[in-house]
């Protein structure tokens, strides 16, 4: 373990990043899915700094019950407060209290590092929202606060102007999106809003991350069976609908569903297309019809055949030096390295690395959070 | 093996083997495009090397031996030989058609010692031409493409499969080539590896050798000793007597003139500045190379020069296609694409445009006149991995009278798919001539007095906005492979296409398989007698995965 931390300092020498670590996580029996989303986490920086902050302003408040918020921070604190530039640390504690929260996390299994980040963000949030909440105590408890989490919320602000809890977590990772449905008989286009901390993206063999988010916004016709209660109409009707992206996050996360239900198969299949990830993206299908920029810093790579088994790893960009990060081992690897995850073209391939999250972090000053 | 007179059906026992579900024709206004045949490389052997290296050919038309010992060559169709050589001669200027090449008598004695260099191995290999290789007539169109550690030489006008001559690289994988028709000696090849290594050749030696080894190389930049980052891309200069370039993954551009000694020990010095463009020559003027150009932060993905040899049009990792007045060794004009790297580019046979294609899925035209982006092609559903111009079709209402040019040309993709484009100046939305947003040195104000100053030349433009390019649709998609492509070819009766993995499909274009089902001679005097080919180069493909 030791030599292996020299080598990467070796291989960085004196570009290694000021003050930057490079620590891999122990595993404790199948839990890379969670130590590939923790580094993936851990080099998104701007979360990183905000989630020390936190830690920073309510370390002293001893009897404060621990929770997977705390668990993180501190987790986060010990390892950019390491003495040592590379090295392994175990994420214990942690673990022990994701396992204590959810059961679906509890057993050895084999786990989905997309449900695990979206647990844990949504996680989170509640603890955030409901520190906020004992904060703002007696006062005014006119209204709870709106929950934000991955529901759907109309945003035809009902009058009162209820402003909605914002907390950091939802400044870099929340995004809206924006359900249009135009009634085909009246022509009456219904908007409705709803958040989202990532995008699920349906995936086709030999396509890219922009064909996929374009078909993600791709007009859909709803009839036969499947027709829309116009308000206007007052009556079913054909109408089309599409979905476009009203506010773009700070940090886009994709899914790449790359674990489809089969009916025929009565189970779950990995589908190990080959979908091809830029470096750097720009999202076209805004509302707001502006080009949003986008630059890759975190790949969260599903190892394996099955969905049942297999293995994560993750690639983060840390100052312009790729990383790659597999439980306790930290390696560096070259940028062109990124393309050995795209997926196989062929169906049967010994290639199972496959690129399953990404992570996105805007380049724009467009971005006002 | 059996060769019908219908192209399409020789096409069936070849093309089982790995495309269910794929199309064996595509339809265009002018007619069907069938598949004649399939090019490939022995199957099973490169398992290993499988996805680590991108398939790219290079089409090369060896002339028929110039020296007059030659009629023992000639086959039953060759009456048209003698028409062919005239036409060549007569297109290919003076110099050409009797010199003699430098494995049939030594080269003269003109050489340079490398040249002397080589006579060893050259004895060996034309003695053993006269036995092994007796089929090899001396002249033909071949294709050249590299699979794993290995570059293919295959026959484009035999029905055949399989490449005709392999050469192993035991300790790189070859990346890129380029081949010359005009060479003036024996030096036609050049390969790039994925060490850095360069190696020239005579393309005629290699077929005449029965080896797997490259026989008679000249061995530049030798195990990566002046740049040890991938070759990228590869081309000799146009009328540029023997010199070539060879684009790095570390953005660096070396010039080589094969005159010169390979073992030249050239340094450069340290690049100051690694965002800005930088040409340094060598201080010794007998060493190779004799130029490196810094070009860009990340890789070079892929080079093209103007027909002309004027410009010199590269692409690259940062996104920029850069346009560079090759001479005088400035950079005249760019862009960057709408995101991501760009892979590949190719100029239209005028020199008027550029294509480019990357990593946003966009097949972009840059127009040299305007020097800006006048068009962005939608229709791949990843990236772009090839590009080019077919120089060969003609707009069926052109009368040469109207301005209005129309161009053909044709992109393939990570998406498996071909597609072919029309481009109409006229017909294509131009928006209001402004330059794309958010430019810093455009000032609102009168549009077209400030056009020429907003992009002065030698600067590059920042990407423009979705809303600002025209956008124009393909005429066909098709299927190609099952694979991934990396580049296509347009011949005088043919568009070529090839995927990754290094297998190879030639589409007959309408009304010339059916009329010519086997026309080893027809294509290349016809093609001789249209206009005088340049090497043609796809898969520009920079990087190996």
């Amino acid at each position: 373990m030791g030599a292996a931390g020299s080598k990467l300092e070796k291989a960085l020498g004196d570009q290694f990043p000021e003050g930057e670590r490079y620590f891999g996580l122990e595993n404790f029996g199948n839990t890379c899915y969670c130590n590939s989303v923790l580094q993936a986490l851990y080099f998104c920086v701007p979360f990183r700094e905000q989630l020390l902050e936190y830690y920073a302003n309510n370390k002293n408040i001893a009897d404060a019950e621990e929770n997977l918020l705390t668990c993180l921070a501190d987790l986060f604190s010990q390892i950019s407060s390491q003495k040592k530039k590379t090295g392994v640390i175990a994420p214990k504690r942690f673990v022990q209290r994701l396992k204590k929260q959810n059961e679906l996390f509890r057993s050895y299994m084999h786990q989905d590092a997309h449900e695990f980040l979206n647990f844990l963000l949504n996680e989170l949030v509640d603890i955030l929202e409901k520190e906020a909440q004992a904060a703002k105590s007696d006062p005014e408890t006119s209204s709870p606060p709106e929950k934000l989490a991955n529901g759907p919320k109309t945003v035809q602000a009902n009058g009162t102007h209820k402003e909605p809890l914002v907390t950091w977590v939802h400044k870099n990772f929340q995004g809206i999106l924006t359900n249009e449905t135009r009634c085909l008989r009246c022509e009456t286009v219904t908007a409705r809003d709803e958040t989202f901390f990532d995008l699920s993206l349906d995936i086709e063999q030999n396509s890219s991350i922009t064909s996929c988010l374009k078909n993600f916004s791709s007009t859909e016709t709803l009839n036969a069976e499947d027709k829309f209660f116009c308000d206007k109409c007052r009556s079913l009707q054909e109408a089309q609908k599409r979905m476009k992206i009203k506010k773009p996050p700070h940090i886009l996360v994709i899914h790449l569903k790359r674990f489809k239900y089969i009916e025929q198969l009565g189970r779950y299949k990995k589908l190990s297309y080959r979908v091809v990830f830029p470096l750097e993206l720009k999202l076209s299908n805004t509302v707001e019809d502006v080009d949003c920029e986008y630059s890759l810093f975190a790949v969260v790579v599903h190892v394996g055949s099955g969905p049942n088994h297999g293995h994560y790893v993750s690639l983060v960009k840390s100052h312009n030096h790729w990383l790659f990060f597999d439980d306790e081992n930290v390696e560096m690897i070259d940028e062109s390295a990124v393309q050995t995850f795209f997926g196989s073209a062929q169906e049967y391939s010994s290639n199972t690395d496959h690129g399953y999250i990404l992570f996105y972090e805007s380049l724009g000053a467009s971005n006002k959070s | 093996m059996i060769n019908t007179a219908n192209g399409m059906m020789s096409t069936a026992p070849s093309g089982n083997a790995q495309s269910p579900g794929l199309k064996t024709y595509f339809k265009t206004p002018e007619g069907r495009y069938k598949l004649h045949y399939e090019k490939t490389h022995p199957s099973g052997l490169l398992h290993y090397t499988h996805g680590k290296t991108v398939t790219q050919v290079t089409i090369a038309h060896l002339k028929d031996k110039p020296s007059p010992s030659t009629p023992t060559a000639p086959s039953s169709s060759f009456s048209a030989s003698s028409g062919v050589r005239s036409a060549a001669a007569r297109l290919l200027g003076g110099g050409n058609g009797s010199r003699a090449l430098s494995f049939v008598g030594g080269n003269g004695g003109s050489k340079s010692v490398s040249g002397n260099n080589r006579v060893g191995s050259l004895g060996a290999s034309s003695s053993s031409n006269s036995t092994s290789t007796s089929n090899f007539d001396g002249k033909g169109t071949f294709l050249i493409f590299n699979v794993g550690d290995a570059i293919f030489i295959s026959d484009l006008n035999s029905q055949d499969k399989d490449p005709i001559k392999s050469i192993h690289f035991s300790n790189s994988n070859p990346l890129c080539h380029a081949f010359d028709q005009d060479a003036k000696d024996g030096h036609d090849l050049i390969i790039g590896l994925n060490s850095g290594d360069v190696y020239s050749v005579s393309l005629r030696q290699q077929l005449q050798d029965v080896g797997k080894k490259l026989v008679g190389a000249q061995h530049y930049n030798k195990d990566g000793s002046v740049n040890s980052s991938r070759c990228t891309s590869i081309a000799w200069v146009p009328g540029g007597d023997g010199a070539f370039v060879v684009a790095h993954a570390d953005g660096n551009l070396y010039v080589y003139e094969k005159s010169k000694d390979g073992a030249g020990d050239s340094s450069f010095p340290v690049i100051k500045d690694q965002t800005q463009f930088s040409v340094a020559h060598a201080r010794y003027s007998k060493s190779n190379p004799i130029a490196r150009w810094h070009i860009c932060q990340g890789s070079i993905n892929s080079i093209a020069f103007s027909t002309d040899g004027a410009y010199l049009a590269t692409v690259g990792r940062d996104g920029y296609l850069r346009v560079f007045d090759y001479s005088k060794e400035q950079l005249v004009c760019g862009g960057k694409s709408y995101y991501g790297a760009l892979l590949c580019c190719a100029w239209s046979i005028d020199g008027k445009y550029v294509l480019t294609g990357g990593e946003d899925d966009l097949v972009q035209v840059w127009s040299m006149e305007d020097r800006k982006v006048v068009a962005w092609g939608e229709g791949h559903n990843s990236w772009v991995s090839g590009v080019a111009f077919d120089s060969y079709w003609s707009s069926p209402n052109s009368d040469g009278t109207e301005e209005t040019v129309m161009y053909r040309f044709g992109s393939v993709g990570q998406d498996t798919q071909l597609l072919l484009w029309d481009l109409e100046m006229d017909e294509i939305v131009v928006p209001l001539r402004r330059p794309p947003g958010g430019s810093p040195t455009y000032s609102t104000g009168s549009q077209s007095a400030h056009w020429e100053s907003a992009f002065p030349v030698g600067t590059l433009q920042p990407a423009p906005s979705m809303r600002d390019v025209p956008k124009i649709s393909p005429l066909v998609q098709h299927r190609v492979h099952t694979e991934p492509l990396s580049g296509l070819i347009f011949t005088q009766d043919s568009v070529l296409t090839v995927c990754r993995e290094g297998h190879i499909k030639i589409w007959m274009r309408p009304g010339v398989a059916d009329n010519q089902p086997n026309s080893a001679e027809t294509i290349l005097s016809t093609s001789l007698k249209e206009k005088p080919l340049l090497s043609s180069k796809v898969g520009s493909l920079s990087y190996k995965q």
